[in-house]
C-alpha cells in the first residue's frame, strides 16, 4: 500500500502541488484567502473519499471541495446571526 | 532420574536446544529439578529437507546427488508438502552429511532445476527448531525421563505453567581507568568484570580465569547485559586472546565456543527505517539477555519471552535477538508441520494480474478520519482489541483459504472486493492465531482476578505484552512479499472488513445518541450528544461486540483531550493528539514524550505541561490554565538561554540511516559520527548518535556538536538552537490553544533561525578551492 499505488491522501498531496502553479497568478488577497479555502475542503474529506476507492482522483477531490462549501453555505444560510 | 514421576512433578525442564560443532548432532541442555544441575547430552540428528517436482526430475536428481559429498542420504517418496496440495505428489527427501550444508546443498538443487522445476521445503529451520518439532518438545518444557528419551508433561499452548527456577546475573565489563559508556582505547585493559554479586578485579590474565571460576561456581542459566553483544562479550575475548588463553580455557558458556561471532553486526532495512543489529556471540548451554540489543525484552522482559520461545519453539537466544515477526513465523511453521504439511522455502507465489481500478479499489488501509483540531471533553473512546487477528480468525482468511477452488459458492466475503473465504477447512493463520487471542484474553482475566499475586501479575502483563506484539505483525506479514505464509489478498481483505466494519459503526453509534469525532482503524472516539445525559458506553459496546462479532471494549471517558494539527497545513493529524481520562491517566500520541529522539530537556518541558493540565476538569479548564503553561515555558526558556541547563539533559539522539561515509551534507550527526570515528568509535548505518549541540552554525565538526562519549560535562551549548526546540515543543502542545513558535520567539527575544549558508556540494568546494590555487590552473 502506498507502493504499488499511491494512496489517496499521497496522490492528492502530489496534485496539490499542482495546484501551486494555480496560485500563484492569482492576484487579490481574496482570491487566494478564497483558493486556500478549497485547498482545505480538498483536504477535510479524506477519509471519505479513500473509503470510495475510486480510480478517479478527480472526482473524489471534488466531492471533498464541494462537500466542504456545501456545509459552509449550509451554516452561513441557516445562522447567519451566530457568525457576524 | 525417575521416569515414573506424576505430571505434576517433572524430572526437570528442557532449557534449550543448540546445533553441535560436529555438524551431526544436536546438544539438548535440560535442567534437573531437584539438584538445579543442567545437563549436556548430544543426540545424532540430520533432518532431511524436501524436494519436489515431476517424477522424472526427481529420479534424475536423486541419481545425481546419490553420490554428491554434500549428500548423506536421499529417499523418494510421496506426499503433501504444501498447504494448498489436495492429493499426492512425489517428493524426494535429501538428508544432508553435515547440517550446516543444508542451505548450501538446497542453493544447489534449486539451481539444477533451474530455479523453476523443483520447490523445496524446511531448507531454511535450525535443527533444533525441527528437532523440537519432530519430539513433540519445546523451550522451557516440563520433561520426564533420560535424555534423550525426553517426554514433555504439558503441552506448549498450556496457559498456566511454571516457569523453571532460572539463575540470573548480571555481567558488566569495565575497562581499566575508562568511565563506562565512554570510548575505550583500542588496547585498553579489562579492570574490572561483574558477575552476579562478585567484583572481580587484579591483575588481566587472573581476573579472566577467576571469571570462568566464577562462572563454573555460581553457573548462572542466564548472563543479563546491557551492550554485551557489542561491548562486554567482545572485549572479554579480545583481552582473552591478548593474554593467551584458548578458547577451552576461557569458555563463557557451558561449552567451549570460539571467540569469534556466529554472526557479524549488520545494518538492515525494516519498514522503511535502517537499522542496526550488533554481532552475535553464542554461549552454549546458557542465555545470554543483552538489554540494548532485544527490543522484545525492553516489554516483554523473561516472562513474556519465554512465553514466545514455548510457542515458537525457537531458543531464547533467537527470541530475544529476534523481532515478533520471526516468533510468529516460528509458530506458523510449527501448526504447519503438526498439519501434515511443510514449510516452503521460497515463496513461490506471485501476486496476479489486475485492472488498474481493481489495485486502487483493493490496495486501501483502515479508515482514518481527520480529528477536529482543538481541546474537546466529554469524549468516550472505544477500542476494538486485536482487531485484525479477530477479522482473520472469524472471516478464516489464511492464504490457502482465499478464493479457495472447494468453496465458490462462499458467503464469506470481503465487502467491496468479493474475496472468497473456504467454509470447510480452518486455514493455517487463523489456526495459528486462534490460541494467541484466546491466550491473551486467558492472561487479562487472569490479571484482573481478585486477590491475583502482584508478582504475577506483572509476569502475566509481561506476557499480554509479548502477544499483543506477535499479534500486531501477524497482520503486517500477511502483505510483505517474502513472508512464507503470507498473501496479500489476505492483508487486503483484512482491510476491506475492517473498513467495512468501522463504517457500520458510525450509524449504530448515531443512533445510540453519539457523535463520531474521530477514528482511526479500529478505534472511535464519540461525544454524546446531550453531555448532561450520555449513553452507557459499557452497553454500547457490549451490543456492538454482540452485532459484528468482535470485540469492542470502552476504553475510558476523557476528562479533556487536544488533537493537534499538522505543522504543514493545520488541519488535524490522526494519530497526534493527547488527553486524560476519567480515571487517572494520560494518553499520549505523537509528542515528544513519544519519540525516542526527545532531549530530556523537551521531555521535562512537557512532563510540566501536562502535570499542569492534570488538574483540568474540563476543556474549559485546560484553556483556562494557558497562562500558567505559558509561565512554565518562559521559565524553561529563562534558564536555557543562562547556559546553565545540564548538557547531559540536551542530548538529541538520531538514528543514521546510512553508513557516515555516504553523507554528502554537513550535518550535526556527520559533525557527532566524526568525532567519534576521530576518537576510534565507527558507527554503522542504523546505529544511533547522540550529541549536545554547541554552535548550530559552525562549519566545524568540532565546534558543531560533541558527542555523548565524550562529553567533559562543562560544554557551553548553543542556547538559541535549544530555545528553537523548546518554542517547537510548547507549538507542538500548544497550538490550538493559539500557540505558535514565532510568537514564542518573539516573546523570549530570540531571533527568528537563522538561514544556513547554501548548501555547497563537495564537489563545489572541490572546485572552489582548485580556483583558489590559482587562475592559470589548466582544468
Amino acid at each position: 500500500m502506498g507502493r504499488t499505488a499511491p494512496t489517496y491522501r499521497q496522490a492528492l498531496e502530489e496534485r496539490m502541488k499542482r495546484w501551486d502553479e494555480f496560485a500563484r497568478l492569482l492576484t487579490s488577497p481574496e482570491e487566494r484567502a478564497a483558493f486556500e479555502m478549497v485547498r482545505t475542503g480538498a483536504r477535510r474529506y479524506v477519509a471519505q473519499a479513500t473509503y470510495v476507492g475510486s480510480p478517479d482522483l478527480l472526482e473524489s477531490l471534488l466531492l471533498s471541495v464541494l462537500t466542504d462549501l456545501a456545509v459552509r453555505v449550509r451554516s452561513e444560510t441557516s445562522a447567519p446571526a451566530s457568525r457576524r | 532420574m525417575a521416569a515414573a514421576s506424576p505430571p505434576s512433578e517433572p524430572d526437570g525442564w528442557l532449557l534449550d536446544i543448540t546445533e553441535s560443532d560436529d555438524g551431526r548432532s544436536v546438544v539438548l541442555w535440560t535442567k534437573e529439578r531437584t539438584s538445579g544441575r543442567v545437563h549436556r547430552t548430544a543426540v545424532e540428528y540430520r533432518p532431511p529437507f524436501l524436494v519436489t517436482g515431476t517424477r522424472n526430475d526427481l529420479s534424475l536428481l536423486a541419481r545425481r546427488l546419490a553420490d554428491h559429498a554434500d549428500v548423506e542420504s536421499v529417499r523418494l517418496g510421496s506426499g503433501r508438502p504444501s498447504l494448498f496440495d489436495r492429493r499426492n505428489r512425489p517428493v524426494l527427501s535429501v538428508v544432508p552429511s553435515r547440517n550446516p550444508a543444508r542451505r548450501a546443498l538446497a542453493r544447489s538443487v534449486d539451481a539444477l532445476g533451474g530455479y523453476e522445476r523443483f520447490s523445496l521445503y524446511d531448507v531454511d529451520l535450525g535443527p533444533p527448531q525441527l528437532y523440537h518439532l519432530a519430539h513433540d518438545l519445546y523451550p522451557f518444557a516440563p520433561v520426564v525421563g533420560r535424555p534423550p528419551a525426553l517426554r514433555a508433561t504439558e503441552p506448549p499452548e498450556t496457559i498456566d505453567y511454571a516457569t523453571p527456577p532460572l539463575r540470573i546475573a548480571p555481567l558488566e565489563v569495565r575497562i581499566a581507568g575508562e568511565r563506562r559508556g565512554r570510548i575505550p582505547p583500542p588496547d585498553g585493559r579489562i579492570g574490572s568484570v561483574r558477575l552476579g554479586e562478585v567484583t572481580l578485579e587484579g591483575p588481566e590474565e587472573e581476573l579472566l580465569r577467576a571469571l570462568v571460576d566464577e562462572l563454573a561456581r555460581s553457573d548462572p542459566d542466564v548472563l543479563l547485559t546491557e551492550g554485551g553483544d557489542s561491548f562486554d562479550l567482545p572485549w572479554l575475548y579480545r583481552r582473552a586472546a591478548t593474554c593467551g588463553l584458548s578458547p577451552a580455557e576461557f569458555p563463557l558458556g557451558r561449552e567451549r565456543v570460539r571467540f569469534r561471532p556466529s554472526r557479524p553486526a549488520r545494518s538492515f532495512e525494516s519498514y522503511g527505517r535502517v537499522l542496526h543489529r550488533d554481532a552475535f556471540y553464542p554461549l552454549p548451554g546458557r542465555f545470554h539477555i543483552d538489554r540494548e540489543n532485544s527490543f522484545l525484552y525492553r516489554d516483554a522482559e523473561l516472562a513474556g519471552l519465554v512465553d514466545a520461545a514455548r510457542l515458537s519453539r525457537l531458543s531464547l537466544t533467537t527470541v530475544v535477538r529476534q523481532s515478533p515477526g520471526t516468533c510468529f513465523t516460528a509458530m506458523e511453521m510449527a501448526h504447519a508441520l503438526e498439519l501434515g504439511a511443510h514449510v516452503p522455502w521460497k515463496k513461490n507465489r506471485p501476486e496476479g494480474f489486475r485492472r488498474a481500478d481493481q489495485l486502487v479499489a483493493a490496495d486501501r488501509g483502515g479508515v482514518i478520519f481527520l480529528p477536529p483540531v482543538g481541546v474537546h471533553d466529554h469524549i468516550d473512546e472505544f477500542d476494538f482489541a486485536s482487531l485484525y487477528p479477530h477479522i482473520m480468525v472469524t472471516k478464516n482468511l489464511s492464504a490457502e483459504t482465499l478464493e479457495c477452488r472447494c468453496c465458490p459458492e462462499s458467503p464469506v466475503r470481503a465487502p467491496g472486493l468479493g474475496y472468497r473465504s473456504c467454509t470447510r477447512r480452518v486455514g493455517l493463520i487463523p489456526r495459528t492465531l486462534a490460541p494467541l487471542l484466546r491466550r491473551r484474553l486467558a492472561y487479562k482475566a487472569a490479571i484482573k482476578r481478585p486477590g491475583v499475586d502482584p508478582d504475577e501479575a506483572v509476569r502475566l502483563k509481561r506476557r499480554v505484552k509479548m502477544l499483543k506484539w506477535i499479534l500486531v505483525t501477524a497482520f503486517g506479514y500477511q502483505g510483505y512479499r517474502n513472508a512464507r505464509f503470507g498473501r496479500i489478498e489476505c492483508h487486503e481483505a483484512i482491510n476491506a472488513y475492517a473498513r467495512d466494519l468501522l463504517a457500520r459503526l458510525v450509524p449504530e453509534a448515531e443512533r445510540t445518541g453519539y457523535s463520531v469525532v474521530h477514528g482511526i482503524v479500529d478505534s472511535l472516539w464519540l461525544r454524546p450528544n446531550d453531555v448532561d445525559r450520555p449513553p452507557d458506553p459499557e452497553a454500547f459496546a457490549r451490543r456492538m461486540t454482540e452485532r459484528f462479532g468482535l470485540p469492542l471494549g470502552y476504553e475510558g471517558r476523557y476528562r479533556w483531550i487536544v488533537f493537534l494539527p499538522a505543522v504543514t497545513h493545520g488541519l488535524g493529524v490522526p494519530n497526534r493528539y493527547y488527553g486524560y481520562y476519567e480515571h487517572g491517566e494520560f494518553k499520549l500520541r505523537g509528542i515528544g514524550a513519544r519519540r525516542h529522539d526527545t532531549t530530556v530537556l523537551v521531555r521535562r518541558f512537557e512532563g510540566e505541561v501536562l502535570a499542569l493540565f492534570r488538574a483540568a476538569r474540563d476543556a474549559e479548564g485546560v484553556r483556562a490554565l494557558l497562562p500558567r503553561a505559558l509561565a512554565r515555558a518562559d521559565r524553561f526558556a529563562e534558564a536555557v538561554r543562562s547556559g546553565s541547563w545540564p548538557v547531559e539533559e540536551l542530548l538529541i539522539a538520531h538514528r543514521i540511516g546510512q553508513a557516515p561515509e555516504a553523507f554528502v551534507t554537513f550535518t550535526d550527526s556527520v559533525a557527532a559520527l566524526r568525532q567519534l570515528a576521530e576518537a576510534g568509535a565507527s558507527r554503522g548505518a542504523g546505529e544511533v548518535v547522540r550529541y549536545v549541540l554547541l554552535d548550530r552554525r559552525s562549519r566545524s565538526f568540532c565546534d558543531r556538536v560533541r558527542p555523548a562519549e565524550l562529553l567533559e560535562g562543562n560544554e557551553s551549548y548553543d542556547a538559541a538552537a535549544y530555545l528553537e526546540l523548546l518554542a517547537r515543543s510548547a507549538e507542538t502542545l500548544l497550538a490550538p490553544l493559539g500557540v505558535d513558535r514565532n510568537g514564542l520567539r518573539a516573546r523570549w527575544g530570540v531571533p527568528p533561525a537563522p538561514e544556513r549558508d547554501p548548501y555547497h556540494s563537495p564537489e563545489d568546494v572541490h572546485q572552489s578551492r582548485l580556483r583558489a590555487v590559482g587562475s592559470d590552473a589548466s582544468y
